[in-house]
């Protein structure tokens, strides 16, 4: 499973949580691609994948969140959707 | 000091949209005169021409308000700016992708017309936009949360 963050580069919410999302991303399921993507190199892609606010989360080339989850949300939403892919 | 219509003169804008500005919590006076007049300082100005270049970056006045408070707050840093500039540069670029599918779809309607002395019940275009959906996908995403 891909999981990409769309951050901005200085803001102080993102890099406060990136570790800590990431660890519970790969806590939650075994085989997670974590990207970090600074939108600024990416304007197309985020736009193309409807991101417009900052941070956020797309899974599988979804859009998930649209503001920076819990740890714990996002591990619900992983095993949901990992469930879903057995 | 300077009354609203001081206020405005210096701003270029006129009285009532300083009087909506000051009803939408963007500016105040801060001070009365003795006939009872509401009374603006300088920085009033400086306001006002924040709003009105904020507002050719396209944000709201819900957003202005926004950026006001952080330019106010201690805490804030340039960063937190950047990252609204960066998403309200986001939601720019998605309408921008939006309106250039909507004039595809139009250059579709526009072509299948070929014969524009047909009389307007078969009018290609009328019947292409009867039907339930056209061709190319012009769907706004905004942002949003999906659980």
């Amino acid at each position: 499973m891909k999981v990409e963050l769309f951050y901005s580069p200085g803001c102080s919410a993102c890099l406060e949580r990136q570790a800590e999302l990431r660890a519970a991303a790969q806590a939650a399921i075994g085989n997670v691609e974590w990207r970090e993507v600074n939108v600024l190199d990416s304007v197309d892609q985020a736009v193309g994948l409807g991101v417009v606010t900052l941070p956020s989360i797309v899974i599988d080339g979804e859009l998930v969140f649209t503001s920076i989850p819990t740890p714990k949300q996002l591990r619900k939403a992983l095993i949901k959707r990992n469930r879903g892919r057995a | 000091m300077f009354t609203i219509g001081k206020l405005a003169a210096l701003a270029t804008v006129s009285n009532d949209t300083l009087r909506y500005y000051e009803q939408e919590g963007l500016i105040s006076p801060t001070a009365k005169s003795a006939a009872g007049y509401r009374l603006y300082d300088q920085d009033s100005v400086r306001r006002i021409r924040f709003i009105k270049h904020a507002q050719g970056c396209g944000f709201t006045l819900a957003e202005i308000r926004e950026l006001l408070e952080l330019r106010g707050r201690d805490k804030a840093c340039c960063g937190d700016v950047r990252t609204r500039a960066i998403e309200k540069k986001l939601q720019i670029e998605n309408k921008i992708r939006a309106m250039k599918a909507m004039s595809k779809a139009l250059d579709q309607l526009i072509a299948d017309c070929a014969n524009e002395k047909q009389p307007v019940k078969e009018c290609t275009i009328i019947a292409a936009l009867e039907r339930t959906s056209l061709s190319g996908d012009t769907v706004i995403h905004e942002g949003r949360t999906v659980l």
